[in-house]
This record gives C-alpha cells, sequence and structure tokens, in this order.
C-alpha cells in the first residue's frame, strides 16, 4: 500500500494511462471516419450511433486523459477512464461470443484484433486506471479542493 | 476513498459532466463538416466519402438483376466458403472474406481489375463485401458495385440460385 499512496508512482500513473488515453484519442480524431466504421462493424449500433459515438467518443478519451495528467478532476477522469475500460472488456468479450472478427479500433490506424489478448490488456489499463480512482491523489491537482470533513 | 464515497461525492460528477459536455462541444465543433454530410444522408451505407472511393458504388436488388441477367458484371461472393457452397447467386465466384484476410490474397487473383465487379455478402448489417470493395479499390480496382441487399435480398426476392453441385 506504501507503494501504491507513493507520490512519485501515483504521478507516473498518471502519466502512464493519462498519455494512453491521450494517444488512443488523436489516433481516432484524425480520422473519424475510419472509427465510425470501426464502431459500425462490432455489429451492436446502427449507423447514426456509430457516427455520434466516433464523434464525441475520442474527445472524452482525450479531455479525460488531460485532466488525468494535469490533476484537473483527477478523480471524475479516472471514473470515466475506469468506466470506457469496462465498457470495451465487455464489448470485446461479448463480440468474441458472438463469433464477429473485428479490428478493436482502439487506436485508430494502428488497431488489432478485438480478442482474448485485448480483453486481458484493458485489464491491465482497468488495474492502473483503479489504483487511480482509489488513491488519495489530489497532492497532484491543478486545482485543489479544500479539505472536508466527514 | 471508497467507491460509495467517490459516487456519492458531487465533485465527482460535476467533473464528469464538464468532461462530457466538453467533448460534445469540441467534437461537434471539430466535425461540423462531417455533421452536415451525414444530416445530408451521406455516410448511410458506409463511412466513406465518394471522393475518397470514386467508383465505388452501392446498387439496389433490380440493378443487381438486371446486370446478373445481362451478364455485364463479374459476381463475387464475400460469404465464407461453407454459405456459398450452400447457395448462391448464379455464377457468382466465391471470395471469402475471412479468407483473403487470413491473408490468402491468391483469391484476388482470379478478379481482374478491367471487369466490372459487384459484390454482396449475406444482407442485412454483413460488412465483407464493402471491406472486399474497399480492399479491391487499394488494389487498382475502379468499377465496383456492393448489392448491400446481399444474399438475404436476393433470396426474398425467389431469384435462381445456385448450388455447390450446379444445380438451380
Amino acid at each position: 500500500m506504501a507503494v501504491i499512496n507513493n507520490r512519485n508512482f501515483l504521478l507516473l500513473l498518471r502519466l502512464i494511462v493519462g498519455g494512453v488515453f491521450i494517444w488512443a484519442a488523436v489516433t481516432k480524431i484524425a480520422d473519424p471516419l475510419a472509427f465510425a466504421q470501426d464502431v459500425r462493424n462490432y455489429r451492436l449500433v446502427g449507423q447514426t450511433l456509430s457516427f455520434l459515438t466516433a464523434i464525441v467518443l475520442p474527445w472524452v478519451e482525450l479531455i479525460a486523459g488531460i485532466c488525468l495528467i494535469i490533476g484537473v478532476f483527477p478523480r471524475s477522469s479516472a471514473l470515466l477512464i475506469s468506466g470506457l475500460l469496462v465498457f470495451f472488456i465487455v464489448l470485446v468479450a461479448v463480440t468474441m461470443l458472438r463469433g464477429i472478427d473485428v479490428d478493436c479500433g482502439c487506436f485508430g490506424t494502428f488497431s488489432r484484433k478485438a480478442d482474448l489478448w485485448l480483453i486481458l490488456e484493458d485489464s491491465v489499463w482497468l488495474a492502473l486506471s483503479l489504483v487511480l480512482l482509489f488513491s488519495p491523489a489530489n497532492d497532484f491537482c491543478l486545482l485543489k479542493r479544500s479539505p472536508k470533513t466527514s | 476513498m471508497n467507491l460509495k464515497q467517490i459516487l456519492r461525492d458531487g465533485e465527482t460528477w460535476k467533473g464528469i459532466i464538464i468532461i462530457l459536455a466538453l467533448s460534445l462541444v469540441i467534437g461537434t465543433v471539430s466535425n461540423l463538416g462531417l455533421i452536415k454530410k451525414f444530416l445530408q444522408g451521406e455516410f448511410r451505407r458506409a463511412f466513406f466519402t465518394s471522393a475518397d472511393y470514386p467508383g465505388l458504388v452501392f446498387i439496389t436488388l433490380p440493378e443487381m438483376e438486371e446486370l446478373w441477367h445481362n451478364q455485364k458484371a463479374v459476381i463475387v461472393d464475400s460469404r465464407p466458403a461453407s454459405e456459398f457452397r450452400r447457395g448462391h447467386v448464379p455464377n457468382a465466384i466465391s471470395v471469402p472474406m475471412e479468407e483473403v484476410k487470413s491473408g490468402n490474397y491468391g483469391l484476388l487473383e482470379r478478379l481482374s481489375p478491367g471487369q466490372p465487379l459487384i459484390i454482396y455478402c449475406e444482407g442485412g448489417d454483413c460488412l465483407t463485401s464493402l471491406n472486399l470493395a474497399r480492399l479491391l479499390y487499394g488494389r487498382g480496382f475502379r468499377d465496383l458495385r456492393v448489392f448491400s441487399g446481399g444474399w438475404a435480398e436476393w433470396l426474398a426476392a425467389g431469384l435462381p440460385v445456385e448450388k455447390e453441385d450446379g444445380g438451380y
């Protein structure tokens, strides 16, 4: 627990998790139509919802990643990122169960197949973001909250 | 902090709402051009602009039937080989997209870029016909038609079916 609550360790975690989400977002923002097609390929939602997802989701990833790194709403960012990762894991698992063979669409043109390895990889990212979610990480916030008595 | 405290904390939700609202605004503003095209009816069948793939068009059942009847195009079935064996559009060539994706590019050698091609898959929300069309476009094919109604629409219309043994 001492390591997990170590300030430098937490800052490093935030840089890594936030950085990965920023990178993932940038590759999608660069080509929204390709990402929309990736979303559509999962055959979970239709054209309209795929399009809307491609317009908004990359920006959620980008802003949450930036917020996590610079420490603005770090807990909200960690919760959003954790929620997204849980969703991605369930999505890939369901897609595999349905026997659909797709590229994950996670990193634009650098994407790989949505398979068991991807679930494991996302689980690692989820574990790291959960550490951030439950850690007293406010030391590094640009916007510090006044301490509350509870 | 435990999960219950985090979820009860108004600051957490304030942050989430701000991040989501910002994403919605920036995503919308930065994609106004695409949104306009979407509202005008583009991307309803696939997410590419006609400028990206000139020569790739979608055709309806009557167009498909006419081209098939007049033998004006080579018909390509992108479904798995097992599906093709169970029944396909007469004279269609089987080029299963799943096999092409696995690296069997030899299947594409049966097609010539000079020929007009019609590609179809299962129908409904199947995507292999479109994916095969895009792949062929990248290999120099420029006369590509995707029959989006696919096998389901052909079958439902009661049109001729060819099976593995060659019978109709």
